[in-house]
């Protein structure tokens, strides 16, 4: 397998090769900055440009852009709170919040360190296990995305002051995510007849409304105290107290994205989510957490971007695509006459490890890219709020645009951009709501699919093993928070 | 492109323009500017395929001139891609890719036929369906599979695509054909229901021709029957019979074409048909055919519109039955 891989790096270190992927890493940074346009629409767009090369020269490039989108997104999160893509959300929770307290290009360093160490291990994983692990991504099917979309429902919970306006949030995104055509009948429902909401509220709108333009409207009422960043550059880079922070950070959160990243069915954002809250339990100081932890970043960071190199897993071994971006690759691999499979990785050996290889010099270069622009890009917010806040508008609008390249995608942004400023009143958590609305269609779809498996019996959940082991996580996410609440009371009236 | 394939290509045209064929003797009339072709899936989906692959041929080869973007405006069961383009009548930029979604959306959904309102230009490639099952089933043959489900119905399961999906419809003819009931299970994608199926969650699946014979091959899948009217040649799938050799009388095939806005001018049509039909004699295109076990036969401009016309009642027949139609 070593000699498979050298062979790999051997390929991927052509010139030519490595100047591709060189421009797949750098257009998915600018690509995944933008809000709206994910690496997948621009993976696609790409995708007639890359005819005229070799297959594996193209895989490489268009590879580049899905992986160097997840390095290009953490900026936009972090700098102006507008998560590009759902597997940003909780990025933006506490890196913006640094990005205010002046910790931006910290921030920014260990999203750009975390990513790169995940996403080494994340593609020896590709490389040295894929085998075994595609057996493993099959064992997980409907019942077990039901329940860990029900944990991740049920964590929101946590994402607040309180437990309760979390779940006012929550409940908020589960309701608006049964807008649309029933994802099983096909059947439109709770759309009053407008062909516009046929398709159910999009993430994209709703994420940058409530956060990016909420977040310019809020400004608009404290316009006197909005004070622009006084650090100086070299006050930006990482500190070693920091670094000591976020390192097992890193580990923890690349390995759960791993795994969630080889389930076709579940995908960067739970992996994400499901860092974050692990890393909360870890951490020594889980009070920081939604008040700028660093540690809570680099989780997040690592667990995306392993997960969207763990997709490459179930692609390569069975030819199914665990999310939009591997979809693309799949088709640029057909039309450039090759026939994704079972059989690819031994018929197509010097394709599949010159990507393999190319993923490793690729994340080098964005790494390489990203650690000195970190604190350039966060001294952009030295700028004083005033001038920002238009472009921010401006991002935020075109980005909404740019996804569905439908006008009324722009009002539902705006009318989502009134409600998360409302929820900013009122003291709402705003992640609950995205990360409900974005969970929903798996929850449902799930749990529906399970119970057609199993003609309607909920024993299902009970009889897999995988399912039963997490069952008992799910009871334990619900009964502690409420165990812990009764015995906090007792103590205060004893 | 080399010089060589140029040349050669503009020698077919001027073949194409000088002897006079069918088409040449219809008014034709070529569209300026660049062209959109409309997908209603995501990048990366069958009709997304096919329509880039053509795309390129049509392009690389000289035979269309005009720049052609794909453009995918997926979501809404096709509604997106073909709304938008049944709001820009006479519009002679923009074709639309006609998949069964663009004609099952409106039946389930109770709105205006789409097949009764575009301009149908050309169907040019169809796709058999394999059904599969896991290879550990005590199932051997579509009669073995068939007297399951006769012996406890509803307990033999398919997974599948999504709801009035190509194999919705498949699923709805052969319970039809053999009198018996299946549980169908949708899902968000063809390739979630090809996960469900390679875990071992369930006892069938139709897939294509071409990613059945890759999951047979590694040993993932064993094929019951092919919905087709001939058994198929290649290795690996000779010696599966049909589902009419078996006593279920099912053939059916997926298909793919393009239509054009409504009240497009019939000249640009033409011309279209013609392209459409050009770029499918190429060598190019019969090996894509080849390699991806796709027919193509090609209905043109003057059979495309009723060729529509009789697979939507095929539609609205299988979906009324299994109870989708909208009322």
């Amino acid at each position: 397998m070593i000699d498979l891989l050298l062979q790999g790096f051997a390929v991927a270190f052509q010139p030519s090769n490595l100047a591709f992927i060189f421009l797949g890493v750098l257009l998915g940074q600018v690509i995944g900055a933008l809000p709206g346009v994910g690496p997948a629409a621009g993976m696609a767009l790409l995708l007639p440009l890359t005819f005229g090369l070799e297959p594996a020269t193209a895989i490489m490039m268009l590879a580049g852009i899905m992986y160097g989108g997840q390095y290009g997104g953490t900026l936009t999160s972090v700098l102006i709170n507008v998560p590009g893509e759902a597997s940003g959300v909780m990025t933006a929770v506490d890196g913006h919040q640094m990005a205010r307290k002046g910790r931006g290009g910290a921030a920014l360093s260990v999203a750009a360190i975390g990513s790169f160490i995940a996403g080494i291990g994340a593609v020896a994983a590709v490389a040295f296990i894929t085998p075994a692990l595609s057996g493993f991504a099959l064992r997980f099917n409907a019942p077990e995305y039901f329940l860990l979309a029900a944990l991740g429902i049920i964590a929101t919970a946590s994402l607040g002051a309180t437990p309760i306006r979390s779940l006012m949030a929550g409940v908020f995104g589960l309701m608006i995510a049964l807008v649309g055509t029933d994802p099983l009948a096909g059947t439109p429902r709770l759309t009053f007849g407008q062909p516009a909401l046929y398709e159910g509220i999009d993430f994209i709108p709703v994420a940058i409304g409530v956060f990016g333009i909420a977040e310019v409207l809020a400004s608009l009422e404290r316009a006197h105290d909005m004070h622009p960043i006084r650090t100086r550059l070299k006050d930006m880079w990482l500190t070693s107290a920091e670094w000591a922070q976020s390192r097992m950070a890193i580990v923890r959160g690349g390995v759960i994205g791993l795994f969630v990243g080889i389930m076709p069915g579940a995908g960067a954002s739970i992996a994400s989510l499901l860092a974050y809250l692990t890393e909360r339990r870890f951490s020594r100081n889980p009070e920081m957490f939604g008040k700028g932890a660093i540690d809570g970043v680099a989780a997040a960071e690592a667990a995306n971007n392993s997960a969207s190199h763990g997709a490459m897993i179930p692609m390569l071994s069975l030819a199914i695509p665990g999310n939009a971006s591997t979809a693309v690759l799949l088709a640029a691999l057909i039309l450039h006459g090759v026939r994704p499979g079972p059989m690819l990785m031994t018929q197509e050996a010097t394709l599949v490890w010159g990507l393999i290889a190319s993923m490793f010099i690729g994340n080098v270069m964005l790494l390489i890219m990203n650690l000195p622009m970190a604190p350039l890009f966060a001294s952009l917010l030295r700028i004083p709020y005033v001038y920002l806040a238009p472009g921010i508008l401006v991002i935020s609008l075109v980005g909404a645009y740019a996804a569905t390249l439908d006008f009324g995608t722009v009002w539902m942004c705006i009318f989502f951009g009134l409600l998360g400023w409302l929820m900013m009143k009122f003291d709402i958590p705003r992640p609950p709501l995205v990360l409900a609305l974005v969970l929903a269609p798996l929850l449902e779809t799930s749990l529906r699919q399970s119970l057609l498996l199993s003609f309607g019996s909920p024993m299902i959940f009970v009889e897999r093993p995988i399912s039963a082991v997490l069952l008992v996580v799910v009871a334990f996410a619900l009964i502690l928070p409420v165990w812990s609440a009764v015995k906090r009371r007792r103590n205060r009236i004893a | 492109m080399s010089l060589f394939k140029l040349s050669a290509s503009l020698a077919l045209c001027a073949t194409l323009i000088g002897v006079p064929s069918a088409f040449a003797q219809e008014e034709m009339r070529a569209p300026e500017g660049p062209i959109e072709f409309t997908v209603g899936s995501g990048a990366g989906g069958s009709p997304d395929i096919i329509m880039r692959t053509i795309a390129q041929i049509m392009n690389e080869e000289g035979i269309v001139e005009n720049p052609i973007v794909i453009q995918n405006r997926s979501g809404g069961g096709h509604s997106n891609a073909y709304n938008h383009v049944l709001g820009l009548p006479g519009n002679e930029s923009t074709l639309l890719t006609l998949a069964s979604p663009v004609f099952t959306t409106p039946i389930v959904q109770g709105t205006d036929s789409v097949i009764d309102q575009i301009t149908p230009i050309a169907g040019f490639v169809q796709s058999e369906l394999v059904l599969l099952t896991t290879p550990d089933s005590p199932y051997n043959s579509l009669q073995d599979f068939v007297a399951a489900a006769k012996e406890q119905p509803g307990r033999v399961r398919i997974a599948g695509g999504a709801s009035g999906g190509n194999d919705h419809v498949a699923t709805g003819l052969v319970e039809k054909a053999a009198d018996i009931t299946l549980t169908y299970i949708p899902h968000e994608s063809g390739s979630a229901a090809r996960a469900t199926f390679l875990g071992g969650n369930v006892e069938g699946h139709f897939a294509t021709l071409a990613e059945g014979l890759e999951a047979i091959n590694a040993g993932q899948a064993k094929a019951l029957a092919i919905l087709s009217a001939e058994r198929r040649t290649e290795e690996g799938y000779a010696d599966v019979p049909t589902a009419t050799e078996q006593g279920v009388d099912v053939v059916y095939t997926q298909f793919w074409g393009v239509g054009g806005p409504p009240d497009l001018d019939p000249a640009v049509a033409a011309w279209w048909a013609d392209k459409f039909e050009q770029a499918t004699q190429t060598a190019r295109w019969q090996e894509s055919l080849e390699a991806n076990m796709q027919l193509g036969e090609f209905y043109g401009l003057d059979e495309a519109g009723e060729y529509f016309a009789r697979e939507q009642e095929t539609f609205r027949t299988v979906l009324t039955q299994v109870g989708l139609a909208a009322q």
